[in-house]
């Protein structure tokens, strides 16, 4: 339960909220619940009374208190259902923003390592459910407990002081099995079920995925039947995990229906019993069986949220772990050059992935402050992995990297479902409007947007998709040439720009950039700036 | 709509499928609900007993009985009814999986690599995972929606008729009710998905750009943004909401107002106020009877309106993998039966004819004959048809006419190489990777084959051989290597016809030079080897290049 420790403290950092909620929906119930009970009292009462008029007794009954009564708690339900179901509809989608929020905030204080070891789209994925199992967490789970174990406490307590202790004891000897088999037993008997349902879902999709991608090579060799049987015996073993933990929840719902119901008959027995001895009214007798009745709501919802458990302990584990991961590769302050003409040393330094050849063994270079070099390597030659250990990104195996601040743009160009200016002002927050549209210009891409009604404001999409590569392509350069750090590393930042464009841009970057320090790799010559020096890595 | 339409037929016909689990657990169900009125009546019966007739607690063990087993009873059905449809979406979910497989399988390599493994993936496994709800709570309940009210309304109209009408009255017409549910939790549905969705969006576009996020120093910023925007769509929703919300207000309104009606009707009529209708005939139990059934008379429709989702989730699931389905076009059996037996020494293609598009046949009325043993290099322009000749010698591709047989079968019929533009590993060791294809290979013949494409260097340096996995330490094989490692699967296999697509292109030199290396040896084993490539030194290691270009093949 510990995994759900930070999580459970985020919920609760907005007691106010979950305590209205939590009374409404408490309001909703008791509503429910007397209205039924107090209409079980009249009708009893209205019969005794019958009989005594139709004997001809003289008898009379106030109608006017249950009448009113039962008015108020079926308006009260209704609105208070009303109520509940905004109010804390509200307050899930606040939850919502909280957990995204403080789980982003920890991630981007976390280590990049597990980050880029897992496989892109999958852990995004995966970070997408585990999230949304922690969103219910309250209305599902939290709100319906406590409000269960209220409730029971308080037809306990109304047993002891109306009816007799005995019967209260009695009861709770029932009721309190009852809860603890919708809930915890619930929870233990599906927890093995569902804690390893999502590795194995990606297990199987990674099978899946090969499955498709192979199937050329399987069908040539004959084996697409028996490969595919694979993924459908550990999708259909999934299942049966499912279905099992689904078929558990059914039978402890069913079983504590069924020991709530029990405690009806007792309380029903008991209670009959003490208006026989002449202790209570008739209608009395009616209004605690009836009450217990409107119990099964209740305890009918929590079966289910714990049968969840598994899974969101399982969710937040992992999350936790997102988190947490260790922190050694963080983008350590990188040390100043020895030399103070140096923009960038590197002294060597080895780049190597486990126990692979290295990429790159005891590497000496030094860049002068002001000088523009290129990297030129071909694809696989370590290009990239140079370029994050020079940004600091990546810790070399041995040696020191030591550079002035520098701006780095990836290989990856990597835009942000929002708009241009937002997009812009990342490598510059306090950039005005004017220098937007001059680095634009620079990148040949102030034509694209000073058309368009928005303008700056346009929405460029998720992942940039409203621009071809070549186009996101230099908004992402131009987003570092904003930056005013002395020294760029520039990981191919042509790509997809046609040649014509190329050159232009190369010819605005020399003045831009004046006096500043640029280091670019690319797969050749013609896919870099101009550069005083070029060396080559093989 | 007509997609929606589409859905649901294939929708229906998959519960015509697994009838017997459905009708188990509506079955189960309405013993639930009979049970439920059972026990509400014996209930009723004890407090009449009890205090009307006055009969001592003690001689009224018989009826507490019954409503013992009448709740034991309940709660047995109750199982029964998640055990049932558990096993009934189990069952669903695995027919669709084998009708997507069976799909997949008709539709042949060509067809499925159109889309990407991801989207097929998600479509076996997440759309096909949706259906579960349907299946096991929606389809049931719906049922259970009309068939339990209606029994409930049968006994209250048999205690009093009047009290009955209330209840009608109250839900007009049951259909209508369940609408006006649908309606509402439809929309609702719809904009609480829409804001997740959207805000799931807002975050995971964060988290990818993270490393540039923290590269020029924006997190903190970043984050702000997120709480911005999510505050904004909360708002918008809650708007659409607060009206969304209203129509399961209203169906709480009608049950709690029915209940109210009911039992001051009730109260009056035992006071002997109500002098109309059947009101005089109103005793305790039958009026505490009705109250008792009020509620229950309403559960099936709320329990149904909770489950709307799962017709939500299920429809827009079950409308892409329809589309899936449909448009798998079948690769087709042979246009014409191959009417001569041909040697089998041979690999013949007589008259075969093949387009993408009328007007431009891809291949057309090629017959040619490949020798047992032969190098056939395949060249010509891209998009001449080189791959699609590799496809029929395949059988991954039926032709619009004519036919081809390999050694006197089929198209495969014979289990034979295949290297594929892209290189294709699973995740696991390198065992694993060659015995995918042929699974009895031994220890030795793995090393062999492994040595034949040159990469026993870099197994040498694994610490387990040909048991380390592939991929470690988050370091992978270089593309050349990995064209290496499917070729390797050849080598393991024996087998006599090897087809491949451009085997060198984008190779670096060490790879290509294994890689001609290895064709080299195949080709001294008397396989026979097809390869469609521009390459100068694979078209040397061919005895006879055809040219693939403007529908024909001929020697070059």
């Amino acid at each position: 339960m510990h995994e759900l420790t930070p999580w459970l403290a985020l919920i609760f950092r907005r007691p106010g909220r979950l305590v209205i909620g939590g009374a409404l929906i408490l309001a909703t119930l008791l509503a429910g619940m007397g209205l039924l009970a107090l209409s079980g009292w009249f009708i009893t009462a209205t019969a005794l009374t019958g009989i005594l008029l139709a004997a001809g007794v003289q008898a009379s009954l106030n109608l006017y208190v249950p009448g009113g009564g039962i008015r108020f708690f079926a308006v009260a339900r209704t609105v208070a259902r009303y109520a509940e179901r905004v109010y804390n509809h509200d307050t899930v989608l606040r939850l919502l923003t909280d957990i995204r929020v403080t789980l982003f905030k920890q991630l981007s204080v976390a280590g990049r390592k597990r980050r880029t070891q897992l496989r892109g789209p999958q852990w995004l994925s995966r970070l997408t459910s585990d999230v949304d199992a922690l969103d219910t967490l309250y209305l599902r789970l939290i709100a319906p407990t406590a409000l269960a174990a209220l409730v029971t406490a308080m037809l306990l307590v109304a047993a002891w002081v109306v009816y007799q202790v005995e019967l209260a004891i009695g009861l709770a000897l029932v009721l309190i099995p009852a809860f603890l088999v919708a809930t915890v037993a619930v929870y233990l008997r599906t927890r093995y079920l569902v804690y390893q349902q999502t590795d194995a879902r990606e297990r199987v999709r990674t099978d899946v995925i090969e499955h498709i991608e192979g199937f050329g090579e399987l069908t040539a060799a004959g084996r697409t039947g028996k490969h595919a049987a694979l993924c459908l015996r550990q999708a259909g073993q999934i299942n049966r995990n499912e279905a099992r933990a689904d078929t558990r929840t059914g039978w402890n719902l069913g079983l504590s229906q069924v020991m709530v119901n029990l405690a009806v008959v007792l309380a029903l027995w008991v209670g009959l019993a003490l208006f026989q001895g002449g202790a209570i009214s008739g209608p009395m007798v009616v209004l605690l069986p009836i009450a217990l009745l409107g119990l099964q709501e209740i305890y009918s919802m929590l079966p289910d949220a714990f049968a969840r458990l598994g899974g969101t302990l399982a969710s937040a584990a992992r999350l936790n772990q997102d988190c947490t991961a260790p922190a050694q590769d963080q983008r350590t302050d990188c040390k100043a050059p020895v030399d103070r003409d140096h923009a960038l040393e590197l002294d060597q330094v080895t780049i190597r992935f486990g126990d692979h050849a290295p990429v790159l063994s005891h590497f000496d270079f030094a860049v002068q402050k002001g000088q523009w070099v290129g990297i030129i390597g071909s694809s696989g030659a370590g290009k990239s992995s140079l370029a994050e250990v020079m940004a600091g990104l990546e810790q070399p195996a041995s040696g020191t990297v030591r550079h002035i601040p520098a701006a780095y743009l990836t290989q990856k160009t990597v835009l942000f479902d929002d708009t241009l200016k937002a997009n812009l002002l990342i490598g510059q927050p306090d950039a005005s409007d004017a220098e937007l549209w001059r680095v634009l210009e620079l990148v040949a891409m102030s034509d694209r947007f000073v058309h368009e009604p928005a303008q700056l404001n346009t929405w460029l999409g998720s992942m940039g998709s409203q621009l071809s590569g070549g186009e996101a392509r230099r908004i992402a350069l131009a987003r570092v040439l904003l930056n005013e750090a002395p020294l760029l590393i520039l990981d191919e930042p042509f790509t997809g720009v046609d040649t014509h464009t190329r050159a232009s841009i190369a010819t605005g970057m020399k003045q831009w950039l004046e006096g500043r320090t640029v280091i670019s790799l690319g797969h050749a010559p013609e896919a870099l700036p101009a550069s005083d020096r070029t060396i080559r890595l093989s | 709509m007509v997609e929606q339409a589409v859905a649901r037929r294939w929708l229906g016909g998959l519960s015509a499928h697994s009838r017997p689990l459905i009708l188990a657990t509506v079955s189960a169900g309405v013993v639930v609900g009979i049970a439920t009125i059972v026990q509400m009546a014996l209930l009723a019966g004890i407090v009449h007993q009890g205090i009307v007739e006055k009969v001592p607690v003690d001689e009224l063990s018989l009826l507490f009985t019954g409503a013992i087993a009448a709740i034991l009873i309940r709660g047995v059905a109750q199982g029964l009814q998640a055990r049932y449809a558990a096993r009934c979406s189990r069952t669903v979910r695995s027919e669709v999986r084998h009708q997507i497989n069976r799909c997949w399988q008709a539709s042949g390599p060509v067809a499925i690599g159109q889309t990407s493994a991801g989207t097929l993936a998600r479509e076996w496994l997440d759309h096909t995972d949706a259906l579960h709800g349907y299946f096991a709570r929606f389809l049931p309940q719906m049922m259970l929606a009309v068939i339990v009210p209606m029994i409930i309304l049968v006994v209250v109209f048999s205690l009093d008729w009047l009290a009955g009408v209330f209840l009608l009255l109250s839900a007009p017409l049951i259909p209508l009710f369940m609408a006006l549910v649908g309606m509402g939790a439809e929309k609702l549905n719809q904009q609480h998905f829409q804001t997740i969705g959207r805000l799931s969006g807002q975050f995971l576009d964060k988290v990818r750009g993270l490393t540039t996020l923290q590269l020029f120093g924006q997190t903190a910023p970043a984050a702000e943004t997120l709480r911005k925007r999510s505050d904004d769509y909360r708002r918008i929703t809650m708007k659409t909401l607060k009206i969304a919300f209203l129509s399961s207000a209203v169906l709480e309104f009608f049950s709690s107002v029915a209940i109210a009606v009911v039992a001051i009707y009730i109260g009056f009529g035992l006071l002997g106020y109500i002098s109309f209708g059947p009101a005089g005939e109103l005793t305790l139990f039958s009026g505490l009877l009705i109250l008792l059934l009020a509620p229950e008379f309403f559960q099936p429709l709320r329990l149904l309106s909770q489950h709307y989702h799962d017709r939500a989730a299920a429809m827009g699931a079950s409308a892409e993998i329809v589309d899936r389905l449909q448009n798998g076009d079948p690769a087709g059996e042979p246009a014409e039966p191959a009417h001569q037996p041909e040697s089998p020494d041979i690999i013949a293609i007589r008259d075969v004819s093949l387009a993408y598009d009328i007007a431009r046949p891809i291949l057309d009325r090629v017959s040619l004959v490949i020798n047992q043993g032969d190098v056939i290099a395949l060249t010509g322009p891209s998009g001449g048809g080189k791959s699609s000749l590799l496809y029929l010698l395949a059988g991954f591709m039926q032709p619009d006419h004519g036919h081809i047989l390999v050694f006197g079968d089929r198209p495969g019929e014979q289990t034979f190489g295949w290297l594929g533009q892209s290189p294709f590993l699973v995740h696991g060791t390198w065992a694993d990777n060659l015995r995918l294809t042929t699974p009895g290979a031994t220890d030795i013949a793995i090393e062999t084959a492994l040595h034949h494409v040159g990469l026993e260097g870099l197994l040498s340096s694994r610490k387990r051989g040909i048991y380390s996995a592939i991929t470690e330490d988050g370091q992978g094989l270089s593309g050349g290597q990995a064209r290496r490692l499917s070729l390797a699967r050849v080598f393991v296999a024996n087998y006599d016809l090897i087809l491949l697509d451009e085997p060198t292109a984008g190779l670096d030199s060490d790879s290509e030079i294994y890689v001609l290396e290895a064709l080299h040896k195949l080709a001294q084993a008397g396989k026979t080897l097809v390869f469609a490539t521009h390459h100068q030194a694979l078209l040397t290691l061919a005895n006879r290049t055809l040219l693939v270009t403007e529908g024909g093949v001929r020697d070059a």
